[in-house]
């Protein structure tokens, strides 16, 4: 019976511990959220205020990830697909984790970015900002740099003067007792030196530079605004014009509804066994089409994927190859080591020694109008390969580049052909 | 009468239960959703793992009709339902009870699934368990590892390890931590009462020597099983080997994290972090509270 009490109890304290929300768990401004992939702890990221990166790559795949605090409360984690990718947001307090799995045939890699909550300002920049860009979405390409150039230009300006007659009537209302009476300003303007007037002379002209500013600025806005009315004027000219070109193709359709029906209604009165007989026929190809296309398709697949592995196996041989010549000595433990790292998931922040071995990987897009020879032109020219395609955002895999990630995809971006570039899709 | 009201009660929870179950049966949509659904059904998707547990035990002739064993069932389902809990969110859409059960047996395939041994289900076993096990996946639990399993406080263990200044700041953090409701949040998972403490501290103090070397042998089993855990990459070195880490000031998690896990290792580098090299190398000298 008391034992009995007792596993009821314990039970009873488990569900406790169970329904504690694990994202309102408490953690400190700067603890860092350990890192866990298939229950390993593969390292950290230092949750101070600002962004950290942590990537992954193993030879295994990945099947879980998991966040935790240093007192080993589960903050958040995920599930990775058998292959391809898988995204997830963590969120606790203010601050989010962007967790991104991948699982390809080479094996499995992780990234984890920590972000940290935004400050009172940087919220509300971001909103203007957000407000902005909603407002400004409406506006044509060639009216928009133009539209943010003035009104930023404006608040500033704008701004700046309100402070500043702010700080003046503050400055008189704290204290009075320094207001002069107009025959001593009299004959303190008397007494005033020369370099005094000058520096006075200095400041109204600025100030009166300022004001042109100011207007200048706001007539800016106007011819902003001007032109912002004709765009709406046109776009919904072009939208009345859409209207009635759907209007049209509706009508052109029923139209032709009625002609196919009248035709069907004719063969009727030809030999029924004909028609039918045609149309097996033609379905029995198409099926077969189909099923030839879809056979092929997946053979390419497969020859791909085949193609990939290999060059990424080839990559990874002269990668070791390289290596192997290197006589570091400070890497003797680390050789040492290398039959069990085979196996096993590294941290990229811990060696980068392993960093080099894998293919670096990372996602583009182009811009309009590249072809696809200079697309695989550029790639050639990187000494990679292509991998998946996914809304518009093309895989490359290259020999990790000497210069860290960041700088690479900096220094990729100043490429004619390319609009933008990242580690992660 | 009573009779009745009892009859009519059991009845009201069997038909909770079922309405419940039938609920975790369908298809929820989004992240809200499953947290709702899932909140509702804690005690029975407890009973349910630790039930999947029982069946693993009992096929694997490792179950005995016994209060630790049931202890242990309802353990390793607290486990698996808070993993549950975390990345069962971003499997929506998903029918909860089913990708629970998928969760569970996914745990039962591994080889070793949990850390079995009959002796670690006794008081003196599940403590060191507890520890060992809290050791894995919570860093202050492992820093505390050095306090309880040697007696030592942070500053010891800045010295043992050898660590820089920056490091040392959160060795101390661990410790508090740990202090200030670490220790007790394990106590209270691994479903040791006061009563048990309180016998465990007696022991310790009235049969010191043996109650070590039972806490030696059994710390060893937990240890060998949970440094699995830890990355692969940190093996058991030689002693030059060691001297070159340390006297190069690289690998810092690397040796926080083993010589915490391994008492041979820390019998191998003892001396290496700090100017005491000529010290006697230490023991096991177990202690219980934080």
């Amino acid at each position: 019976m008391v034992q009995e009490e007792d596993l009821e109890l314990y039970r009873s304290q488990l569900l406790d511990l169970r329904s504690e929300r694990p994202s309102r768990s408490v953690r400190g401004l700067l603890d860092p959220i350990q890192v866990y992939v298939n229950e390993r702890r593969v390292g950290e990221l230092k949750g101070a205020e600002i962004e950290a990166t942590l990537h992954v790559h193993g030879v295994d795949h990945i099947e879980t990830v998991q966040l935790r605090t240093e007192d080993g409360r589960l903050l958040g984690g995920l599930v990775a697909p058998e292959s391809g990718f898988r995204t997830a947001r963590v969120q606790f307090s203010a601050d989010t984790v962007e967790l991104c799995v991948q699982n390809t045939m080479q094996g499995g890699s992780l990234s984890a970015v920590f972000i940290p909550a935004s400050s009172f300002w940087n919220r509300t920049w971001t909103i203007l900002a957000d407000v902005a860009d909603r407002w400004m979405v409406r506006r044509p390409a060639s009216t928009m740099a133009y539209g943010i150039r003035t009104v930023a230009f404006t608040q500033v300006l704008l701004a700046t003067a309100v402070i500043g007659l702010v700080a003046d009537r503050v400055m008189i209302w704290i204290a009075p007792e320094h207001i002069v009476a107009p025959t001593a300003q009299a004959e303190a303007l008397r007494t005033a030196s020369i370099a005094e007037v000058e520096q006075l002379a200095k400041q109204l002209r600025e100030l009166r530079l300022m004001q042109t500013k100011v207007g200048d600025a706001l007539q800016s806005q106007e011819k902003g605004m001007t032109l912002l009315n004709q765009t709406m004027a046109r776009l919904s000219s072009t939208q009345e014009s859409v209207a009635s070109s759907v209007v049209m193709v509706k009508e052109e359709i029923e139209k032709r509804q009625e002609s196919t029906e009248r035709e069907t209604d004719r063969p009727v009165q030809l030999p029924v066994g004909r028609g039918v007989v045609d149309q097996e026929q033609f379905e029995t190809a198409i099926h077969g089409l189909a099923a030839d296309n879809e056979r092929l398709s997946k053979q390419i697949a497969g020859l791909e994927e085949h193609n990939r592995t290999l060059t990424a196996k080839l990559q990874m041989a002269i990668a070791h190859v390289a290596k192997a010549v290197e006589q570091n000595p400070e890497r003797v433990v680390a050789r040492e080591a290398d039959v069990a790292r085979k196996h096993q998931l590294v941290p990229v922040a811990d060696s980068r020694q392993n960093t080099q071995a894998q293919p670096f990987l990372f996602w583009v897009t182009f811009s309009e109008g590249t072809t696809q020879e200079s697309i695989d032109q550029w790639v050639n020219g990187m000494k990679g390969h292509k991998g998946s395609l996914n809304e518009g955002w093309q895989e490359v895999q290259i020999i990790p580049p000497p210069v860290p990630p960041d700088l690479f995809l900096e220094q990729i971006k100043g490429d004619k052909i390319i609009k933008e570039a990242r580690l992660n899709h | 009468m009573a009779t009745m009201q009892n009859t009519l009660r059991k009845s009201h929870i069997i038909a909770d239960r079922t309405a419940t179950v039938s609920r975790l049966e369908e298809v929820v949509a989004t992240s809200d959703e499953f947290d709702q659904v899932v909140a509702q059904a804690l005690p029975i998707l407890l009973d349910r793992a630790a039930g999947y547990t029982k069946r693993f035990l009992r096929e694997t002739g490792q179950w005995n009709d016994d209060i630790e064993h049931e202890k242990f069932a309802l353990r390793w389902g607290s486990e698996y339902l808070e993993r549950f809990l975390v990345c069962g969110r971003t499997e929506v859409p998903c029918r909860p009870l089913f990708l629970f059960d998928s969760l569970v047996a996914k745990q039962h395939s591994k080889p070793e699934p949990f850390c079995y041994h009959p002796d670690l289900l006794k008081p003196l076993g599940r403590f060191l368990d507890g520890l060992v096990a809290r050791a894995v996946v919570s860093r202050d639990a492992l820093i505390a590892l050095y306090h309880h399993s040697y007696g030592w406080d942070a500053g010891d263990v800045i010295a043992v390890t050898g660590l820089n200044g920056l490091e040392s700041q959160r060795i101390y953090k661990n410790f508090r931590r740990w202090r200030e409701s670490g220790w007790q949040r394990t106590m209270d998972e691994m479903g040791l009462t006061k009563a048990e403490l309180v016998e465990l501290e007696s022991q310790r103090q009235r049969q010191r020597q043996r109650f070590n070397s039972e806490a030696e042998r059994l710390i060893r089993v937990a240890q060998g099983h949970y440094r699995k855990s830890e990355p692969d990459h940190y093996p058991c070195l030689s002693r030059s080997q060691w001297g070159e880490m340390f006297s190069q000031g690289y690998g810092c998690d690397y040796r926080i994290w083993h010589l915490a896990l391994c008492l041979d290792c820390m019998q191998t580098a003892w001396g290496l972090g700090s100017s005491e090299s000529s010290a006697e190398k230490p023991r096991l000298e177990l202690q219980v509270r934080p």
